[in-house]
């Protein structure tokens, strides 16, 4: 599956496998699941959302160290 | 089915680690602001025609502050004064007085932005740069410390009655558990949602976001779409609160009621530990500045001299 994944100001097209939820996607990213918020095609989403072909996820840190 | 537990909406934006609540958008927004407004009369932490400082740095929690604030503002309750502090510190600062201004502006409330330059000569970049090693470690304590000095200078200026910040969940137990490593009983003492005046000079200090976890706080200003600054100090990575915080959220992922199990400990002990070990500290004038102070110098003017003369 194809997917567009945008992280502060990058964009990119990711390839995923099928069955894979939006936490399966934050792990194989090394980003940790508590510090984010995460938008499937503009709608804020919970980490066990399931991922679909064509899918925009736009992952947005909210916590840092200040 | 994953459906809103208030109203069933599907559109959950949320599914509480620690209780399991799914909420949609619209009723996580209204929960949390009464959980906020609740935990304000439980604990008192507001009077009716309080002027209230508010820390506005442009961040999630500030700016969520301001938006439930001024629900009591609205009501004719308090009276909101804004302040933003600008430390200097190049390429962070700038964005969040930005924000802080325009948030200022759509609430409607009075806004003043002052800085250290003003109020000490240097900035926070300057002091990290003209000191030792150990500077750059610490420059969370030389900055709260000058921050605080300044809120209770707006504080008398502008006549306010209380000053509110944005303290979260995250950070309230990062302070219990980082005082309690270091055994820093004093600090244990002094810890909680409303501080307690002891010199007039002084202004009571509230938390009414103590209870909301740090993540709850970007899911309502994302959910509400409000213009905040999501961005890290670039001094606060290295800091010992910054190696807590990270273990307290690993920790949070197996253990999802952790933080408040630990506060809710910590608060009942508290009132035992400020018995026992609450100092009453007689407060006198520092010798330079005129802020209370419990020795000849006050905290920040200390610092100053230390640096002055680093003999």
């Amino acid at each position: 599956m194809k997917i567009n994944v945008k992280v502060g100001n990058n964009e990119d097209t990711v390839t995923v496998s099928e069955d894979k939820t939006i936490k399966d996607l934050l792990e194989s990213m090394e980003i940790a699941v508590e510090t984010v918020v995460v938008k499937k095609n503009d709608y804020i989403v919970i980490d066990e959302e399931l991922i679909e072909d064509g899918d925009s996820i736009e992952i947005i840190q909210v916590i840092y160290g200040g | 089915m994953n459906v809103c537990d208030k109203c069933g909406s599907p559109e959950i934006i949320i599914k509480k680690k620690q209780s399991g609540q799914k909420l949609c958008s619209k009723c996580f927004i209204e929960s949390t602001k009464n959980k906020v407004l609740k935990d304000i009369r439980k604990q008192n932490l507001i009077e009716k025609g309080d002027k209230v400082l508010l820390g506005l740095s442009g961040g999630k929690d500030s700016v969520m502050l301001l938006d439930i604030l001024s629900t009591l503002k609205n009501r004719g309750i308090i009276d909101i004064v804004a302040v933003t502090i600008d430390e200097g510190i190049e390429g962070y600062r700038e964005e969040g007085v930005e924000l802080a201004i325009k948030n200022a502006e759509k609430y409607g409330v009075e806004h003043k932005v002052v800085s250290f330059k003003q109020y000490f000569g240097t900035t926070l970049d300057k002091i990290i740069q003209n000191n030792s090693e150990d500077a750059r470690r610490n420059a969370c304590t030389y900055c709260g410390v000058f921050r605080r000095w300044i809120f209770n200078r707006v504080s008398r200026e502008v006549g306010a009655t209380k000053i509110a910040t944005g303290h979260n969940l995250d950070d309230e137990t990062q302070s219990i558990v980082m005082s309690y490593l270091e055994g820093n009983i004093q600090n244990l003492t002094r810890i909680g949602p409303k501080s307690q005046s002891k010199s007039d000079k002084f202004t009571v200090k509230i938390k009414p976001l103590r209870e909301i976890p740090e993540r709850e706080i970007g899911l309502y200003v994302i959910a509400k779409e409000l213009d905040v600054h999501f961005a890290g100090c670039p001094y606060a990575g290295e800091s010992f609160r910054a190696e807590i915080g990270t273990f307290l959220k690993q920790l949070t992922n197996d253990h999802p009621t952790i933080m408040y199990s630990t506060l809710r400990g910590f608060d009942r002990i508290k009132p035992v530990l400020k018995k026992e070990f609450g100092k009453e500290s007689v407060f006198d004038e520092c010798e330079i500045c005129g802020e209370p102070s419990a020795s000849k110098l006050c905290k920040a003017c200390s610092f100053l001299k230390q640096w002055e003369d680093p003999g």
